[in-house]
């Protein structure tokens, strides 16, 4: 029974993480048909950004060394930063492009963030240590003892969760960017700017993968130049299963792969374990096979002008 | 003069959609532009509101030139665009698509004052308020997406198809509508239609659009017979037009 729960909450835990990085994905992708497979890349810049650039074997920290709510601060902001430039110098000029036109282009992005990351820090993994208190373990009853860092991660996505449900239904960019998401041609006969919801829509992408770096981060205490790829194919999986374009869906599909993850890992046999990760996709496989559309329905991508 | 058009050509890809087409319309009017289907007519809106860009030619809005600027700065301009298919923001409810309406706006008071007339006009709006807009029906979509281009407070408002899909009893009270908007606010509008019959009725002038050229204009009263219009809709005159059995 103990058992139990401790999967069920490492499940959940592992799922919120997935459905933060869709939700990053998907927000994009409702409004501009972006599938941005520069996000995982933009987690990792997160995570680089807390040590000094260098190519040291050992790390130095810099913003990693600050007051706790300095830090998170100072990373959320660069990595906000990146994606807004990433808008307005490289995707805002492949708009008018065709949906696999505007992925090529991520793909460039990302591997373009991924050599720039070993020109200035060499290719070698780093150990990096932030919020050492997060990672103990925290007693909840007599048998069951789990990692405060995976209550930390459910309680921080449904925090964002909230507020972002909050800032579409309540206020009028919110309205404006629903609004968009779905036609967004006549969102601009009627006069909201499509530029602005575009860079809104990067902005909240961009602050959720830089929450995501810090939760990464102090997690696997390690930082390499590609540790944002493997997750940002769950996060594209995630979106998928899901429905792309619902943001409802991105977060369902997030809950799915991770749970399935973590409950495949707790009943695979040994010998089998190692072949988790092909189980789950044998798993997407056979959903997508069911239902080509993805979990949650919504209008598919549309001619945009 | 409001809004005058003058010779564009629009091009998809590389066939022309419109060859040399000028429209011009005065404050107050209601003009109609009545063609058959793939004429030109939404390609003539499409260009206007800034959606689609006219390879040659010149549009201007109240001496301003619009052609090039963007779908929301012509919008901002004044112009407002129904377009065909009414295009409801159907995942959000009523309210909030009127809201967006009121997106290019500033002033918060006459926002409010406003948006109480819209739901006084249409009261169906206000009984729905809190639905979603694509459980709405065909007439009410068209209620809403009216109302939401009133919002944006236009001197021109441009409908593509205010009749279409819509029964008989529908269509009636939308222009009844647009006629009381045109002469209780002052309200210009440039109105596509594919029934020639329609347009006669409703509008101050109109023009007669066919393979993407303007085949005749005129005031509505003096073409109220129908004629002329139907030889110019057509392209020929045939025994089955005479006979005024056709409905077009």
């Amino acid at each position: 029974m103990d058992y139990i729960i401790q999967t069920a909450i490492s499940a959940i835990s592992f799922g919120s993480f997935y459905a933060l990085g869709a939700l990053g994905i998907g927000l994009l992708f409702s409004v501009l048909r972006l599938i941005n497979f520069a996000h995982g890349d933009f987690i990792t810049i997160g995570g680089f950004a807390l040590i000094i650039p260098s190519s040291a074997v050992v790390a130095t920290v810099s913003i990693g060394g600050f007051h706790p709510i300095l830090l998170i601060v100072c990373i959320v902001a660069i990595v906000i930063a990146l994606a807004v430039m990433s808008y307005f110098f490289v995707f805002q000029h492949a708009q008018t492009s065709s949906p696999a036109t505007m992925m090529i282009v991520s793909f460039a992005l990302g591997y373009t963030l991924q050599n720039v990351i070993i020109m200035i820090y060499g290719g070698r993994p780093k150990a990096v240590n932030i919020f050492p208190e997060l990672t103990g373990p925290v007693q909840l009853s007599d048998g069951v003892s789990v990692q405060l860092l995976q209550l930390v991660i459910i309680a921080v996505t449904w925090i964002l969760l909230i507020a972002l449900v909050i800032f579409l239904k309540r206020t009028r960019v919110g309205i404006q960017m629903r609004a968009a998401a779905e036609d967004f041609r006549m969102a601009r006969m009627l006069g909201v700017n499509g530029k602005y919801v575009i860079a809104l829509a990067f902005i909240l992408s961009g602050g959720l993968a830089g929450i995501m770096s810090l939760l990464f981060v102090t997690q696997t205490g390690v930082l390499t130049f590609r540790m944002g790829v493997p997750i940002m194919l769950f996060f594209f999986i995630a979106t998928v299963i899901g429905g792309m374009g619902s943001l409802v869906g991105a977060v369902v599909g997030g809950y799915s792969v991770g749970i399935v993850s973590v409950v495949l890992s707790a009943v695979l046999p040994d010998e089998l374990r190692g072949f988790r990760d092909a189980c789950v996709f044998i798993l997407v496989i056979v959903i997508l096979l069911a239902r080509p559309q993805g979990i949650v329905l919504t209008k598919a991508a549309k001619e945009r002008v | 003069m409001l809004l005058s058009v003058e010779n564009i050509t629009v091009h998809y890809s590389r066939l022309p959609a419109l060859r040399g087409v000028s429209v011009s319309v005065d404050e107050g009017e209601i003009v109609c532009i009545v063609g058959p289907n793939g004429a030109g007519k939404s390609t003539t809106l499409l260009s206007i509101s800034g959606v689609l860009n006219p390879t040659e030619g010149l549009i201007t809005f109240d001496g301003m030139k619009i052609n090039g600027m963007s779908a929301e700065a012509v919008a901002r301009a004044g112009i407002s665009q129904v377009p065909e298919g009414r295009h409801v923001f159907t995942t959000l409810n009523v309210e909030e698509n009127l809201r967006i309406g009121t997106s290019i706006r500033k002033d918060r008071g006459d926002i409010e004052k406003d948006f109480k007339r819209v739901l006084e006009i249409f009261p169906v709006l206000a009984e729905r308020r809190r639905q979603a807009a694509g459980k709405l029906s065909g007439g009410e979509q068209q209620m809403l997406v009216i109302g939401r281009a009133l919002l944006t407070s236009p001197r021109l408002m441009t409908i593509d198809e205010p009749s279409l899909g819509l029964a008989p009893n529908l269509v009636d009270r939308v222009y009844e509508t647009l006629l009381e908007l045109r002469n209780d606010r002052g309200l210009t509008l440039l109105i596509v239609e594919q029934s020639s019959e329609r347009a006669l009725k409703a509008a101050d002038r109109i023009y007669v659009l066919r393979s993407g050229e303007i085949q005749l204009e005129g005031k509505a009263a003096d073409l109220r017979d129908g004629e002329k219009v139907r030889q110019a809709y057509f392209g020929f005159v045939d025994g089955a037009a005479h006979e005024g059995e056709v409905a077009f």
